[in-house]
């Protein structure tokens, strides 16, 4: 008997050891799994912000050949009609170029006919369409047509009740994530009078199905013009697009008619609303508010005169640029110059000519940040950070409770700040790579309490463990990452060459890190990463050349040579094709080598290096593929895309 | 008379209790006592993770008491939550989330915990993991497992337990546990 108690509790003893065991094993996988995640995380957040800092870069240097380069030099001539100020047609004349009545549908053609006026019927059987089908042509410059008309008599800023026991839904960024609108409409419902939507900016740029999104928002805000509400984000801005895909998209599905579609769908986004607000109490907007945001300023603007945000304006106040450019510097280096992981970059002047233009910057381009004050966002180099003491500020002025606002991607596709006063709402889910982060949308009744559903969409059948979705994730930034150090690696090299003076070709392991860390300034942490980056060590040593040499990116081959205009090449990828873009002004795809050379010395005088016109020629004739004297710039970009030798599949 | 009861024999002094595996009877932590013994690559290293955690506004290095532990287990070590609490000072529950430590304050802490007994080798593990299989097979039900991590010793949530065990049953519901093992002790 005594023997039986004691076996019993015994074992009792010996599984209470092994669930301790067990236990403690777990926790520890899942504090090193979350730790990989955060730094996964980083490595996509630095990465973006720096492309998006890389551009602002780009389009100041713009604004200094505008504003310094006498009207005759060919440089300002090939960018300046980007700035043409508004066009002088009128808005009949429009019409007429857009007119979608002389184009026919072939019979061949499978996908969704569309009548006129919108239907929900033809709505949702667009939607059902879009998962296999394109629309043709002209039912797409009808759409927009319609579209743009309605636009126009709507005002700025969309007043909208939650009242009458209507629940409304806000979504955030969608960003071309056709699967993550669709999913949302089966958890949801479709939008209806019964069932309003908000959609709060960034449809487009990224994601590959940009344009059935908007004709899908566009199609059920005609059916509903009351109870659908878009608000404009900085993505819905046809210089941004050059960048960032959507132009791509456009002029890839539709040949022919690309260039007037992409024409028309500017001066819709410009039409947008900037704004919508429930019942005087809760504000939407894309981006956030600045210490100067007036709603009553706002609702009065003309606010389709105001294309691209991203037009440069006049630097007229240098001295006081300057001192503002200083008060940022003094206080990064007293807060150490990190931001939530972000490091940020002191490069850009604030340019405060016109206070119209500026809140309209501010509401599509800002970020909260949780000190006290108001700042230039030179992160994104538009708009500004506002504190929590600007909320309470804008937020009581106005009488409302609530901002609710995107723009910024979350892990879990919301999350609150400023003492629950501002909530971002993220929608696209696995936003930066599949499993980095989930969407989500917001629900909201009468008593305007905000509720959350989450979700993720999925691109496989097989669910992922979630050390497996981790892992899957972590591998895409570490090739993003690695390609970052590829195209840095001569300065890497020379900054590595400043602390081996000897020569061996060994670098401490504190050096690497910090050498790394000024080259590619992105604010991550090396040491942490150093296990994934760096396969072996001597005593403590890195080889590195045979680091870089590692990282096992596959240049293409061509036969160039000046490999120093290679370097360039890749370091430039998206400022090329940004440049490229702006100068095919017909949207044709193709540009001649005149052209060609024009942008390179165009590139180069932004970057301050030489590149000698036969190492530009040797490019140009290495990649005519057509050899007809005119060069497609998507072969182009393709050609020169870095493959990482490493990647699985 | 009805015979004298037999006196039955006085049970056995119970044996002594062996001491609770993983909970030091050591008395109050003092991080005073404790020496580093850390390289300085190593302090670099660890102050790049603890950069990572921190989560204050103006980055001022420093994390709370909540994050202490899982900044210790994803820099390699598996300590219990009591000897997490222990070198924390058994700080009550609200202050997890508000106490702070600064990295001076961490290294001690981390210090201790790198020193402590073995943490587990597979062999320990399987061993372990053998109490549960009742037939021998090297197998374990998923259920009993579920229940004993929930309901025992340092107990995991529901949704913890299932992400533990995603993917780890067969079609029977059973469990080889040296593949869990390695699943687990890999990371």
């Amino acid at each position: 008997m005594g023997c039986g108690m004691g076996k019993s509790k015994l074992q009792l003893k010996k599984s209470i050891r092994a669930a301790l065991l067990i236990q403690r094993w777990y926790r520890q996988y899942v504090a090193r799994l979350e730790m990989r995640r955060r730094c996964t995380w980083n490595i996509f957040q630095s990465i973006e912000y720096a492309g998006e800092q890389d551009q602002i870069k780009l389009y100041n240097f713009f604004g200094f050949l505008m504003d310094h380069f006498t009207p005759a030099s060919s440089e300002r001539n090939l960018i300046s009609h980007i700035f043409r100020e508004n066009e002088i047609c009128r808005d009949t004349e429009w019409e007429r170029y857009f007119c979608y009545k002389d184009i026919e549908v072939p019979d061949s053609y499978t996908g969704p006919h569309l009548t006129f006026p919108m239907t929900f019927c033809g709505v949702s059987k667009l939607v059902e369409a879009f998962k296999h089908k394109q629309l043709h042509a002209r039912y797409v410059l009808q759409l927009l047509g319609e579209t743009w008309r309605l636009l126009r008599i709507l005002p700025n800023i969309n007043q909208v009740s939650a009242c009458h026991t209507k629940e409304i839904t806000i979504c955030g960024d969608l960003h071309g994530h056709l699967e993550d609108l669709l999913l949302i409409f089966y958890k949801n419902g479709l939008p209806s009078s019964e069932k309003p939507y908000v959609f709060n900016g960034d449809f487009v740029d990224r994601g590959k199905n940009s344009l059935e999104i908007l004709l899908i928002l566009f199609g059920f805000l005609l059916v509903y013009p009351n109870d659908v509400h878009l608000n404009r984000g900085n993505h819905e801005d046809h210089i941004v697009n050059l960048r960032y895909g959507f132009t791509k998209e456009v002029l890839g599905k539709y040949r022919m008619h690309g260039k007037k579609i992409l024409k028309l769908l500017q001066k819709i986004f410009s039409w947008l609303p900037l704004a919508t607000v429930i019942d005087h109490k809760v504000l939407i907007v894309h981006g956030g508010i600045s210490d100067t945001t007036d709603l009553n300023t706002i609702a009065r603007v003309d606010r389709h005169k105001y294309v691209s945000v991203l037009r440069p304006p006049k630097p007229t106040h240098h001295a006081v640029n300057g001192s503002k450019t200083q008060m940022m510097n003094n206080r990064n280096r007293e807060a150490g110059g990190l931001v939530e992981g972000r490091r940020r970059v002191c490069s850009l002047t604030y340019h405060s000519s016109n206070g119209l233009a500026h809140q309209i910057v501010d509401m599509l381009w800002s970020d909260p940040m949780p000190q006290n004050g108001c700042s230039p966002n030179e992160v994104r180099g538009g708009g500004c950070y506002w504190g929590p003491d600007v909320s309470e500020e804008v937020l009581g002025k106005h009488n409302l409770q609530l901002l609710i606002r995107s723009h910024e991607c979350k892990q879990e596709g919301y999350e609150f700040c400023h003492n629950r006063r501002v909530l971002t709402i993220f929608s696209a889910s696995n936003y930066y790579e599949v499993g980095s982060n989930r969407g989500a949308y917001i629900r909201m009744g009468p008593d305007l309490v905000p509720h959350f559903i989450q979700y993720q969409a999925s691109r496989t059948s097989r669910e992922f463990t979630l050390r497996q979705s981790i892992g899957w994730t972590e591998r895409s930034a570490l090739r993003a990452l690695k390609e970052q150090l590829f195209v840095h690696k001569s300065d890497l090299i020379s900054a590595f060459h400043e602390f081996d003076p000897n020569n061996t070709g060994l670098i401490s392991l504190s050096h690497w890190a910090s050498v790394t860390e000024k080259v590619l300034n992105l604010g991550l942490p090396w040491r942490v990463l150093r296990p994934q980056l760096v396969s072996s060590t001597r005593y403590g040593m890195v080889d590195y050349h045979q680091w870089i040499r590692e990282l096992s990116i596959t240049e293409p081959k061509l036969e160039i040579s000046d490999n120093s205009i290679l370097e360039t090449m890749y370091k430039n990828h998206s400022n090329l094709e940004t440049i490229f873009r702006i100068i095919d002004t017909d949207h044709s795809g193709l540009i001649s080598f005149e052209e060609f050379r024009q942008t390179w010395k165009l590139l180069s005088s932004h970057l301050k290096t030489e590149i000698s016109d036969k190492a530009i020629a040797d490019l140009a004739q290495s990649i005519d593929f057509n050899k007809d004297g005119s060069i497609d710039i998507n072969e182009f970009m393709e050609a020169f895309r870095l493959v990482d030798l490493s990647a699985h599949s | 008379m009805a015979p004298k009861k037999k006196e039955e024999p006085k049970p056995a002094a119970a044996p002594p209790k062996p001491p609770e595996p993983e909970r030091p009877k050591t008395p109050e932590f003092d991080p005073t006592t404790i020496t580093l013994e850390f390289t300085p690559e190593q302090i670099e290293d660890f102050k790049d993770a603890f950069q990572l955690f921190d989560r204050t506004p103006a980055n001022e290095m420093k994390i709370t008491y909540a994050q202490c532990g899982d900044l210790i287990r994803a820099l390699g070590q598996n300590p219990t939550q009591a000897e997490i609490m222990h070198v924390l000072g058994k700080p009550k529950a609200e202050d997890m989330q508000t106490k702070m430590l600064d990295f001076d304050q961490f290294l001690p802490i981390h210090q201790h915990i790198c020193k402590a007994k073995d943490c587990g080798t597979f062999e320990d593990f399987v061993e372990g993991l053998r109490v549960f299989d009742k037939e021998g097979n090297g197998t374990v039900m998923g259920a009993e497992l579920r229940h004993v991590l929930a309901t025992l010793g340092e107990k995991l949530r529901e949704d913890e337990v299932e992400q533990l065990m995603q993917n780890q049953e067969d079609a029977n519901g059973c469990i080889n546990y040296e593949a869990f093992v390695k699943h687990i002790m890999a990371s």
